[in-house]
């Protein structure tokens, strides 16, 4: 009786807990998305490919798309997947673009090689033409305006001189500076609080010097003077721990043969002179520095010695905190002054590489158009709160 | 005591038959609405595989010149015959902004399972007159290398797709 009793319990419960058919496991799904690692860390994720000499990367105010120029020529795509959308023509020269607005860009160079100096141009989204509309003449370094808003740009006004003017998103004139700066200026970057200006000026005998611009008082002073032979790469960048910029020496001998040596120094205006900016180390060579948008964190391309590979480094300037964020493998860092961008949220800089060059022909089993590594190509390197003051 | 155990022994069957019941009738219930999670299928094979071959030799002793030969090698790793192998070979400049990319086309007509044959492109790799000084130099501070892109179709769906970058 027992035995039948527990029999019958057995078998309702075999049946009760039967599934209809049998059971199939479901494998992972696929790694489609995952990131590439092109040989500058795990963390690296491309934001184009194929050929093409890019550089000058720059994220649009929402931080959703990133404009840069190939091979002269601007275009722009979205930081995720999608094609990318030309802005001018393709003979355009294009030194620098800046978005303005979420739909408009200003690029600074020319509209063909035969032109002898640059100008600002700017160009719509969503026009059917690929016309661009001359804004400003002779111009020599241009910067997004106090708060994002418009463009600072610097421009020739004669020879060996230069001025500042603040133009609108829609490219017309706010306000000009009459203030005449003496020489050329070959860099400009704004303070966080938007209300100065740092510049790079090539002075008369090609000495270079610091400038500082009170765009309130209209009224600008000279705050350093590079010894002979020292130039400033690029432009200054304005952050709370002061000016800093990059120093550049004509060449040094590296691995037997010769590369320039850059520097990074910092200067308080009033504070006193230039100074080594703390936190990289004495051996430390910069090529290229760009500061964060709160102001408080440095990007910086350089080595950590001067036969190190280029990495890109965040610089705590508070903490006077060094953190490399690539792990450079064999790549090609460029190191122009425009060759870097954070994003607007200041969780991602764009930076520009490619795998080491050969003389010797390359095949790939992959479209032109899906090549990474044998070309110049942007990539998104998140950099988080890596720097950040803690 | 006997009664007892026949008692608990009652209660006991009562109860397992009562579970049983519910759970027979919760299956049956559900039936209609289940549906098998069936794991999306695993990516196809591409039918009939086709190999392309590009000799670094070859690519190496290229110039920047008219008539250069290239030799492409074609086979049909597959198990089936292949007919009408359509072979494309697009050269361009590096520069994007140079429109200057020439265009080559050949046909296999039969390519056996398991077989393999030499094409043969002649190509001109020099620079276009239209663009001569018209590179935009002061944007791309080096020479640019050539691409070849050379692609390989069947009217069966077979394709294979070899990219080389050369400096010349």
């Amino acid at each position: 009786m027992k035995c039948a009793a527990l029999l019958t319990a057995t078998a309702f419960l075999a049946i009760g807990c039967m599934h209809p058919d049998q059971e199939t496991s479901i494998p992972p799904l696929s790694a489609a998305g995952e990131r590439v690692d092109p040989g500058l860390g795990p963390e690296a994720h491309p934001l184009s490919s194929g050929p093409g000499y890019k550089g000058s990367p720059s994220w649009s105010p929402h931080g959703d798309r990133v404009a840069f120029t190939v091979d002269g020529y601007v275009v722009d795509k979205p930081v995720g997947t999608g094609n990318a959308r030309r802005w001018t023509t393709r003979d355009f020269v294009a030194e620098d673009a800046e978005w303005t607005s979420e739909s408009s860009l200003a690029i600074l160079g020319a509209v063909s090689a035969d032109e002898a100096s640059s100008s600002v141009y700017r160009a719509r989204s969503g026009e059917e033409s690929l016309g661009v509309r001359e804004v400003a003449k002779e111009v020599l370094a241009m910067s997004r305006g106090p708060g994002g808003d418009g463009l600072m740009v610097a421009i020739q006004t004669g020879p060996g001189e230069s001025e500042l003017a603040l133009l609108r998103d829609n490219g017309a004139v706010d306000w000009i500076y009459t203030s005449a700066i003496g020489g050329r200026v070959t860099g400009l970057s704004l303070s966080p609080d938007g209300r100065s200006a740092a510049l790079a000026v090539r002075a008369a005998g090609h000495t270079f010097e610091l400038h500082t611009f009170d765009l309130r008082a209209g009224v600008h002073r000279r705050i350093a003077m590079l010894d002979d032979g020292l130039e400033i790469f690029g432009a200054p960048q304005w952050t709370k721990e002061g000016i800093c910029y990059v120093v550049g020496k004509e060449a040094a001998s590296v691995d037997g043969g010769t590369a320039p040596l850059y520097d990074l120094y910092s200067l308080t205006p009033g504070t006193g002179g230039p100074q080594p900016t703390p936190g990289v180390g004495e051996d430390f060579v910069a090529s290229s520095i760009r500061v964060s948008p709160d102001g408080g964190r440095l990007a910086v391309i350089g080595r950590l010695n001067p036969n190190a590979p280029v990495n890109l480094y965040v610089l705590d300037l508070a903490a006077q905190d060094l953190e490399a964020v690539t792990t450079n493998e064999d790549m090609q860092i460029k190191t122009g002054p425009d060759d870097l961008a954070w994003s607007p949220g200041a969780d991602s800089v764009a930076i520009v590489a490619r795998g080491a060059l050969s003389d010797e022909p390359r095949v790939r089993a992959a479209p032109k158009r899906a090549l990474l590594e044998d070309f110049y190509n942007l990539y998104e390197i998140p950099v988080g709160d890596r720097g950040a003051a803690r | 005591m006997k009664e007892a155990a026949l008692w608990i022994s009652g209660a006991a069957l009562a109860f397992f038959a009562t579970a049983g019941a519910f759970l027979l009738l919760a299956n049956l219930g559900t039936g209609p609405s289940e549906r098998n999670l069936t794991p999306d299928p695993p990516p196809a094979e591409s039918g009939p595989a086709l190999e392309l071959t590009l000799t670094q030799d070859r690519l190496a002793s290229l110039r920047a010149l008219p008539g250069q030969e290239l030799e492409v090698g074609v086979r049909n790793a597959g198990d089936e015959d292949l007919s009408h192998v359509n072979l494309t070979v697009e050269v361009s400049s590096e520069n994007t902004a140079l429109s200057d990319a020439r265009y080559y086309r050949e046909n296999v007509n039969e390519l056996p399972a398991g077989s393999s044959v030499p094409v043969r492109f002649y190509l001109d790799l020099s620079q276009r007159e239209s663009t001569i000084g018209t590179t935009s130099a002061p944007a791309v501070p080096e020479p640019p290398r050539k691409i070849i892109e050379v692609r390989a179709t069947t009217p069966e769906g077979a394709s294979a797709i070899k990219t080389a970058i050369v400096p010349l």
